[in-house]
C-alpha cells in the first residue's frame, strides 16, 4: 500500500513538473502558444544507457522530460507516434568542454609595450587580471543557432561551455543545445568552476611564465581561505565570489600529463579534487594518470600525418612528433584499460567534422563502443553532477536523444535526428518509415522482390525476378524507384508514398510515358549487419621519457654493479687510485679498493685502466624547466617555485649524461632580486619530474644583482621597474628583509588576520637559516654590498654565482662564508664583466674559498670536465683540484657532500668511465651511473642512434601509407624548443607542448 | 691647469703601457727553435725539430738528425720537450669589431640594408681591442674578421693578430664576401611549423637577380653608371674572392651552392654546414670546403644523434671534403678554438688532423696557404711554442708566439689583473 502511495507521489511529482514547466515571464506578442504533447517513439531499438543492450523499447517523451521507457509501454491516446523501425535511439552527447555559446576570449591591444605591474581597471576584483574567478559565463551565453545544429547534428544535446581566460576562471554553466531562448536551454547557471596554468588575456605583466602562473594560483587559494576567516572588511569579489562557488566541481585546463601531475601536487597541498582536461598525451605516463585519481576529460585531436617533401626535412622533425602521431589514436584507450573515468569532448578539434571520424578512430584503435557512449553520455553527466537528468534514456531524465540508422559506433551509420529536451531536430529530410527491408513490388503485371539495404536517406536496392537494376532515392515523404535495364536506361519509374509502416502505393511511368499504379508491400524487415571490424592498428613502443633516446622501459631506483681496473679519482684524502676497484651495492658507494669481488649477479665493468670520476655537478642550470625560467616581473619573485615547471622530457637531460653530469640545481633566472627558489635534480632520464627531484635536498634561492636587475639591457623602455640602479638594489634589499621580518612578527602571531604571503615566506625562510641563497653576482661593488646587508640583516649568502669579479674581493667574501661558482672563461658580453679574468677561479681558490665552475648553458653543460681544466691553465690548480671545480665543490654549495661529489663508502653511486683523462678534450664519458643505474652508455648510446634513424624511417613510411589511404598531411609544427640562460625572458608563454 | 692635464695624460699612458702589450717590432735577428715537436699543419709531425727564420719568413724546418746548417741563428729558443705550431686561424670572428657585447656603440659589424658586398670590416678592425690579446695567447694568430648582418654582409679580411693599425695588421684584405643563407624551410619559420619561411621566395629571387646582375656588371669595361654593390662583387667572379655562404641545412647549401655557381662565382666556401653530413657528394663534386659550425654547439635539431656536432670534422674528412673550423661568430671565445676544435679529436679526428684544419686548411679555403697555415720554407713565421699538446686546455701554455717573425709580447691585461690579485693576498710568493 505504502509502495503504491510513493509511486503515486512520484507521478505526480512529475505531473506538476511538467505542467509547470512551459512558463515564461516573457510577454507574448499574440496568443501564447504553449503545448502539452506527448510523443511515442515506437519499434526502435533503445540502447538506454552506455551498458544497455539493444532492446526494443517504447519512449515517452512529454514537456521535454523522458516520461516512460520500456516494453511494454502504453501509448497514449492523443500521443504523436514515431515509427521507429530500423532505427537505434542512444541518449544524446554531452560535451563538458565546449567552445559553444559563448564568445571567444580577445586580448585588447596593448598601446605601449612597456611593462604593466598593476591593473587597470576592475580594482575591487583582485590584484591581479589573470584570476577571473568573479566571472560568471552564464551571463555571456547566448543561442548560436548555427553552432547548435552543427553540435546536434554530431549528436550532442547538451554542453558546457568553458570560457578560456585566465588561471582561476569563473564558473560555466550546463546548457541545451537547442534552439530558442536563452532561458529555455540554460540547464544550470553555474555548474562548475574553470581553472588553467595560462594567464589568459590579462595584460598585467605578472605572471610571464608557468612557475609564476602556478604561484599566482597558490596564493590565491591562500588569500580566499584568509579572505573568508579573517573577516577583513575590504572588499574583493573576486574571493568574496570564489568563496561562494567553491563547493562546485573545479575543471582544470592541463594541456597534458607534465601539467596533469603538476595540478596533482597542487590538489594534495589544498586538498582539491579537479576534473582534469587533457592534452592527448596521456598515454605516455598512464600509470601515473591513474594515481592521481581525478576524472579526465579527453580531446579527440589526434594528430595528422606529415607532409614530408625531402629527407634534409624530414630530420629536423622531432622523434616525439612522429612517435605521438603513431600512438595519439590509443590514448582514450588507454584510460578505459586502467579504468580511469574520462569524458570525451570536441574541444582541440581544428573542424567539428573531425569529430565523428576520430572518434571511430579510437574505436579502431581498441575503444569498445560501449566505452564510447559512456565518454559522451554518462561520464559527462556524472562530471557536472547532472547524471540524473543527462546521460541516459530514463523515465525522468531530460529527454536528450539521437536517433540513428544503425549501430551507433558503426562506420556505416548516420545520425538521423537529435532530441534536445523533447524537440526533435531531424537531420535528413526523409520519410517518417524506413525504407529499408524486403519489399515485394507490383506495377503492371510484374510482381519483384527488392532488398534494400544501405543507409535510411541513401537506401542501396537489389532487385531479384527481375533482369532490371532498381536505384532508390527519398525526397521528404516521396520514394521514387528507378527501374534500369542493362545498359542503363531506365524503363520504368516508380513513386510514391508509404500508407503505413509497411505499405507503399503510388504512380509509374514507363519509357513512352504512360502512367500506371504500383504498390509495395514489406515482406521482411530491416535488419542492420555490422561492418567488418576494421583491424586494430599496430602500436610502435613506448618509450620513456618520450623523446629521442627514451628508454623502452622505466629507470630502476637504484642499482648495484662492480667497476674493475679503474684510476679512481677519489676526491678524498686517498687522492687518485690506480688499478682500483669500485663496488657498488643498491645505489651506493660500498667499497674501494683493489681485487674486488662482485657478489652474485652484480653487472661487472671492466674500466681497462680508464678514468672514473665522481659524476659531474652543474651549480647553474636552466635546463629541463617549462615555459620560463624568469618571473622577472616584479622586484622579488620569490614566491615561485622552479620545481614546479621540471621538464624531465628536455633532451637536454640525456645530452648533458653523456657529458658525465649527474646532479643539477636548476635556478631561477636573474631578471630581479629575489629570483625564485631553485630545485635540484638527479639526472635520471626516464623519470617523472618527481623521480628527478633530489630527495631531501636543502631549499635554495636565486638572487641577483647588477644590470640584469635593473634592466640595462633590456631596451629603452625598460626605465620604470625599481631598481634602476644598484643604489637602489640595496635598499630594496633592506626594504625586503625588514618587511619579511615583520611578516615573521605577524606569522607568530597567528590568528585569523594572518595571511599567508608566499613571498615573504621565502624570504624568511632565508632568515631562519632554512633557505640557501645563490646570488648572480659580478661586480666587486655590488658583492661587496649584499655581503653588508647580510650581515646587517643577519642572514648568509650561500653561494655568489658568475661572480667573476669574484677575484677582487675573495677576502671578504672567504670571511662571510660565501661559495663562488663562476664560469671559467666568460667576458666581454657586458660592461660588468669586462674586467671579468679566467684566473678568476683559481685566485678564489688560492684566496681559500669554495670555488666552482656551473655552465648556465645547455651546452658547455655538456662538457664540464673541459671547463674544470681551464683551472689548470689559467692559475696552474692541480689537476685533482681543477676536478673537484665540477664535483665536490659544487656538492658543497648545494650542502649536499654527505651524499655526492666523492667517492666514498655510504656516498650516492653517481659515477663517470672517462675514455681517458678526464681533464682532456679528447675525452668522452663513457659510462654515466647515477644511483648504481647507467643512465647513459656509449655503446648503448651508438645503437640508439641507430635505432631512431630506422623508428623515424618506419613512421614516416608509415605515414606515406596512410596518406595514400586518404589521412590528411599536414606541415609538422612544433612548440618551441628554448635554451634558456640566465637572462632569456618572455614575453607569453605557454605552458605545455601538444605532444 | 695645463700642466695636472699633461701629468695624468702621462700616468694614464703609463698605466696603460704597463697593461696593453705593445705591438712587437720587426724581427731583428735569425731566430732557431731547437728541438721540441713541430707539428707542421698538414698533418705531418717532426721531432727533436729545428725551425728556423729569418726577416719574418720561415727559413729552416728541419730535425736535430738532420745535418743542417745553423750557424747563422744569432737567437736560439730551447724548444725541448714542448710543441711548436703554425699559427691558428680562425674563420668567422668578431675580432676587432666588437669589445662590449650588449654595449652598442662597441658593436661594428653590422650594417643597415640587405646588399652590403661593399662594406669591409677591416677600416673597422680595431687592433686595440682588448679581446685581441687574450686570443692570441692561446695560439690564435691569425683571424678573419667578419661583418654580419643582412643578406650579404660585406667582406671579411684576414688580420694579424698584432700591429699599430690595421693597416699593418691586415694579411689578406676583402677576403672574403659573406652570403647568409635563409633557411627555406625550417622550425625557426613563422608558427613554428616545417614550412617554407615567409619571405623566402623573394629572397631567392633577390638574391639570384643581385648575383646575375653583379656577374654582368663584372663583365662590362667602364660601366657608364658606377655601382659599388656590384664593383665590391667583381673579385667573386674573377676568383679573387672567395664566396662564403653561412648555412646549416642540407637542401640549402645545394640550392645556394647552385645559385652561386650559376652566376658564375669561381670560389665558394660554407660556414657552418650543420647538415653538411647529408650532403657530402653533392660538396666532394663541386669541390666545397666547409668551416665546419663551431663544434660546441647542440645538435642541429631535437633529436638528431647527440653527438654529430662533434663527429661532423671526421664524416667531411672521411669524405674527402676539406674542412676547417669556424669560430661561431664569436668575440671574447675566439680563444677557446683551439679546445672546440681539438673536442673532434675525441670523436674520429686526430690531433694532427684537428691542426691541420685550423691551419693549412684554412688557408687554402682562404687561398692563403702560399704565405701562411704550415711550417715551410718560405711561409710567413707566424707561429708559437706550447709547453704541451696546444689543443688540450691543460697543455696549451705559449711561451713563444711570433707573427711574421716579430716577438709578441705574450702578457695582457687579465694576466696583469692576474698578477695583481695574487699579490694583493699574497699568494704570488
Amino acid at each position: 500500500m505504502l509502495h503504491r502511495l510513493w509511486i503515486f507521489v512520484f507521478a505526480f511529482f512529475l505531473t506538476f513538473q511538467s505542467v509547470s514547466a512551459p512558463q515564461s515571464i516573457y510577454p507574448v506578442n499574440g496568443p501564447a502558444d504553449v503545448r502539452d504533447v506527448t510523443y511515442a517513439l515506437i519499434n526502435g531499438q533503445v540502447i538506454s544507457s552506455w551498458d544497455a543492450s539493444p532492446a526494443n523499447l517504447t519512449v515517452l517523451v512529454r514537456n521535454g522530460k523522458i516520461t516512460a521507457v520500456g516494453a511494454s509501454v502504453t501509448v497514449p491516446a492523443d500521443a504523436v507516434v514515431i515509427d521507429c523501425s530500423g532505427r537505434f535511439i542512444y541518449p544524446a552527447f554531452l560535451d563538458v568542454y565546449s567552445g559553444y555559446g559563448l564568445p571567444a576570449p580577445q586580448r585588447q591591444t596593448q598601446t605601449s609595450n612597456r611593462p604593466k605591474y598593476e591593473r587597470t581597471s576592475d580594482k575591487q576584483s583582485y590584484w591581479n587580471e589573470a584570476i577571473r574567478s568573479a566571472f560568471s559565463g552564464v551571463g555571456s551565453f547566448t543561442v548560436k543557432e548555427k553552432e547548435a545544429e552543427e553540435l546536434r547534428s554530431l549528436g550532442f544535446g547538451a554542453a558546457l561551455p568553458v570560457y578560456k581566460d585566465g588561471i582561476v576562471r569563473g564558473t560555466f554553466p550546463v546548457v541545451l543545445l537547442g534552439s530558442g531562448h536563452e532561458v529555455e536551454n540554460i540547464l544550470h547557471p553555474e555548474a562548475v568552476s574553470g581553472y588553467s596554468f595560462n594567464k589568459g588575456t590579462s595584460l598585467q605583466s605578472y605572471p610571464n611564465s608557468l612557475i609564476g602562473a602556478i604561484a599566482l594560483m597558490r596564493q590565491f587559494f591562500y588569500d580566499a581561505d584568509w579572505y573568508q576567516k579573517s573577516g577583513t572588511e575590504e572588499y574583493y569579489q573576486s574571493l568574496a565570489i570564489y568563496n561562494k562557488t567553491k563547493s562546485l566541481p573545479r575543471f582544470f585546463e592541463a594541456e597534458g600529463w607534465q601539467n596533469t601531475l603538476r595540478i596533482k601536487k597542487i590538489a594534495d597541498e589544498f586538498k582539491m579534487q579537479f576534473v582534469v582536461k587533457g592534452g592527448g598525451n596521456e598515454y605516455q605516463r598512464i600509470d601515473e594518470i591513474k594515481k592521481t585519481g581525478f576524472l579526465y576529460i579527453l580531446p579527440l585531436n589526434f594528430p595528422a600525418s606529415f607532409e614530408v617533401s625531402n629527407q634534409y626535412d624530414a630530420e629536423l622533425i622531432p622523434f616525439s612528433l612522429l612517435k605521438h602521431w603513431e600512438l595519439a589514436p590509443f590514448n582514450p584507450v588507454r584510460f578505459a584499460e586502467q579504468n580511469i573515468p574520462f569524458a570525451l569532448t570536441l574541444d582541440g578539434l581544428k573542424d567539428k567534422k573531425e569529430f565523428r571520424r576520430n572518434l571511430l578512430k579510437a574505436v579502431q584503435y581498441g575503444l569498445t563502443p560501449a566505452h564510447a557512449l559512456r565518454a559522451l553520455t554518462e561520464t559527462p553527466a556524472k562530471l557536472i553532477q547532472a547524471e540524473n537528468q543527462l546521460g541516459a534514456v530514463k523515465s525522468g531524465y531530460i529527454a536528450n536523444l539521437i536517433v540513428t540508422d544503425g549501430e551507433l559506433f558503426d562506420e556505416n551509420s548516420s545520425m538521423l535526428e537529435t532530441w534536445v529536451a523533447g524537440k526533435r531536430y531531424r537531420h535528413a529530410e526523409i520519410p517518417e518509415y524506413d525504407l529499408r527491408g524486403t519489399f515485394r513490388i507490383s506495377y503492371l503485371n510484374n510482381a519483384i522482390n527488392a532488398e534494400i539495404k544501405g543507409k535510411a536517406a541513401k537506401p542501396e536496392v537489389k532487385l531479384s525476378g527481375t533482369t532490371l537494376i532498381a536505384k532508390a532515392s527519398l525526397n521528404s515523404q516521396l520514394v521514387t524507384f528507378r527501374l534500369n535495364n542493362a545498359k542503363g536506361d531506365t524503363v520504368y519509374t516508380l513513386s510514391g508514398t508509404f500508407t503505413d509502416a509497411n505499405s507503399l502505393k503510388g504512380t509509374g511511368t514507363d519509357a513512352s510515358g504512360s502512367t500506371f499504379t504500383w504498390k509495395a508491400v514489406r515482406t521482411a524487415d530491416f535488419v542492420f549487419t555490422p561492418s567488418p571490424a576494421k583491424p586494430k592498428p599496430e602500436a610502435g613502443s613506448l618509450i620513456y621519457p618520450f623523446e629521442a633516446y627514451g628508454k623502452k622501459e622505466l629507470p630502476a631506483s637504484s642499482g648495484s654493479l662492480l667497476i674493475k681496473n679503474a684510476t679512481v679519482w677519489t676526491n678524498e684524502k686517498d687522492g687518485i687510485l690506480e688499478q682500483a676497484d669500485i663496488l657498488v651495492e643498491n645505489g651506493r658507494i660500498s667499497k674501494t679498493g683493489k681485487n674486488l669481488s662482485a657478489p652474485a649477479g652484480i653487472t661487472v665493468i671492466d674500466a681497462n685502466g680508464g678514468h672514473v670520476t665522481p659524476g659531474i655537478i652543474d651549480e647553474h642550470t636552466h635546463i629541463a624547466i617549462t615555459a620560463g625560467v624568469n618571473e622577472g616581473t616584479q622586484a622579488s619573485s620569490a614566491e615561485v617555485r622552479i620545481e614546479d615547471a621540471v621538464n624531465p622530457d628536455d633532451i637536454n637531460i640525456y645530452r648533458q649524461l653523456s657529458g658525465g653530469v649527474t646532479t643539477v640545481q636548476q635556478l631561477h633566472g636573474s631578471a630581479n632580486q629575489a629570483g625564485g627558489q631553485s630545485s635540484i635534480i638527479k639526472m635520471r632520464w626516464g623519470n617523472t619530474a618527481e623521480g628527478l627531484k633530489f630527495k631531501d635536498a636543502p631549499a635554495s634561492i636565486k638572487f641577483a644583482l647588477g644590470e640584469n636587475v635593473k634592466q640595462s639591457n633590456w631596451g629603452d623602455f625598460a626605465n620604470e621597474r625599481y631598481p634602476q640602479t644598484r643604489m637602489g638594489v640595496e635598499q630594496y634589499y633592506f626594504d625586503l628583509f625588514t618587511r619579511a621580518k615583520e611578516y615573521a612578527q605577524r606569522k607568530k602571531a597567528g590568528g585569523n588576520l594572518f595571511r599567508v604571503d608566499l613571498d615573504l615566506e621565502a624570504i624568511n625562510e632565508i632568515l631562519e637559516g632554512k633557505r640557501n641563497i645563490t646570488c648572480h653576482s659580478y661586480v666587486q661593488s655590488e658583492i661587496n654590498m649584499l655581503l653588508h646587508v647580510a650581515d646587517s640583516m643577519g642572514f648568509k649568502v650561500n653561494t655568489f654565482t658568475h661572480i667573476l669579479e669574484g677575484y677582487k674581493v675573495a677576502d671578504k667574501m672567504k670571511q662571510h662564508g660565501s661559495n663562488a661558482s663562476s664560469f671559467s672563461d666568460w667576458w666581454a658580453y657586458k660592461f660588468e664583466v669586462y674586467e671579468a679574468i679566467p684566473h678568476n677561479g683559481a685566485i678564489m681558490h688560492n684566496a681559500g674559498l669554495n670555488v666552482g665552475f656551473n655552465s648556465d648553458d645547455a651546452e658547455m653543460a655538456r662538457r664540464l670536465n673541459q671547463e674544470a681544466a681551464k683551472a689548470v691553465k689559467y692559475g696552474n690548480i692541480s689537476e685533482e683540484d681543477a676536478l673537484k671545480f665540477v664535483t665536490l665543490n659544487p656538492a658543497k654549495m648545494l650542502k649536499l657532500d654527505h651524499k655526492i661529489g666523492s667517492i666514498k663508502t655510504g656516498k650516492d653511486a653517481d659515477l663517470v668511465l672517462w675514455s681517458g683523462h678526464p681533464l682532456s678534450i679528447a675525452s668522452r664519458a663513457e659510462k654515466t651511473i647515477i644511483d648504481g643505474i647507467i643512465y647513459f652508455d656509449r655503446d648503448l648510446n651508438d645503437k640508439a642512434a641507430e635505432e631512431i634513424k630506422a623508428e623515424r624511417n618506419r613512421i614516416i613510411q608509415k605515414m606515406q601509407t596512410a596518406q595514400k589511404s586518404g589521412e590528411p598531411a599536414v606541415k609538422p609544427e612544433i612548440k618551441k624548443e628554448m635554451q634558456y640562460e640566465c637572462d632569456t625572458l618572455l614575453d607569453d608563454y605557454t605552458t605545455e607542448g601538444g605532444f | 691647469m695645463k700642466k695636472i692635464f699633461i701629468m695624468v695624460a702621462l700616468l694614464l699612458t703609463v698605466t696603460l703601457h704597463a697593461q696593453k702589450p705593445v705591438p712587437a717590432a720587426p724581427q731583428s735577428e735569425p731566430i732557431l727553435i731547437k728541438g721540441g715537436t713541430a707539428h707542421l699543419g698538414d698533418g705531418r709531425i717532426i721531432e727533436n725539430a729545428l725551425i728556423g727564420f729569418t726577416g719574418g719568413v720561415i727559413s729552416l724546418v728541419d730535425s736535430l738528425n738532420g745535418n743542417a746548417d745553423i750557424s747563422a741563428y744569432t737567437k736560439v729558443i730551447d724548444a725541448s720537450g714542448k710543441h711548436i705550431y703554425p699559427g691558428f686561424i680562425a674563420s668567422n670572428t668578431l675580432l676587432g669589431l666588437i669589445e662590449i657585447e650588449s654595449v652598442r656603440a662597441t658593436r661594428d659589424f653590422t650594417e643597415a640594408g640587405s646588399f652590403n658586398p661593399n662594406v669591409r670590416s677591416l677600416i673597422a678592425y680595431n687592433t686595440d681591442s682588448k679581446i685581441i690579446p687574450t686570443v692570441r695567447n692561446n695560439g690564435v694568430l691569425i683571424a678573419e674578421s667578419t661583418p654580419t648582418g643582412g643578406w650579404i654582409s660585406g667582406s671579411s679580411s684576414l688580420m694579424q693578430l698584432d700591429g699599430w693599425n690595421w693597416e699593418d695588421a691586415v694579411l689578406q684584405p676583402d677576403a672574403a664576401i659573406q652570403l647568409r643563407w635563409m633557411s627555406e624551410t625550417d622550425f625557426r619559420a613563422q608558427e613554428m611549423k616545417l614550412q617554407t619561411a615567409e619571405g623566402y621566395g623573394a629572397y631567392l629571387s633577390q638574391m639570384r637577380t643581385f648575383f646575375l646582375d653583379a656577374a654582368a656588371y663584372a663583365k662590362t669595361k667602364n660601366p657608364a653608371v658606377k655601382n659599388i654593390r656590384f664593383e665590391a662583387m667583381t673579385g667573386l667572379f674573377s676568383g679573387e674572392q672567395l664566396l662564403l655562404i653561412h648555412v646549416n641545412n642540407g637542401k640549402d647549401i645545394i640550392t645556394s651552392v647552385e645559385m652561386a655557381k650559376q652566376a658564375g662565382v669561381k670560389r665558394i666556401g660554407i660556414v657552418g654546414g650543420a647538415q653538411s653530413y647529408s650532403v657530402t657528394s653533392f660538396l666532394k663534386e663541386n669541390n666545397i670546403p666547409v668551416l665546419i659550425r663551431k663544434i660546441h654547439s647542440l645538435p642541429y635539431s631535437s633529436s638528431e644523434d647527440i653527438d654529430m656536432p662533434f663527429k661532423l670534422p671526421y664524416i667531411l674528412k672521411q669524405n674527402g671534403i676539406l674542412f676547417g673550423f669556424e669560430s661561431g661568430g664569436d668575440g671574447s671565445e675566439v680563444r677557446n678554438l683551439p679546445f672546440i676544435s681539438g673536442t673532434a679529436a675525441g670523436y674520429g679526428l686526430t690531433f694532427e688532423e684537428v691542426v691541420q684544419g685550423l691551419t693549412l686548411n684554412t688557408a687554402k679555403i682562404f687561398g692563403i696557404d702560399n704565405r701562411v697555415g704550415s711550417l715551410t720554407k718560405g711561409k710567413d713565421a707566424t707561429l708559437f711554442i706550447s709547453e704541451g699538446n696546444a689543443l688540450e686546455i691543460t697543455g696549451n701554455k705559449l711561451t713563444h708566439a711570433f707573427i711574421q717573425g716579430r716577438t709578441l709580447d705574450l702578457r695582457n691585461e687579465q694576466t696583469e689583473l692576474y698578477e695583481r690579485y695574487m699579490k694583493k693576498y699574497g699568494l704570488d710568493k
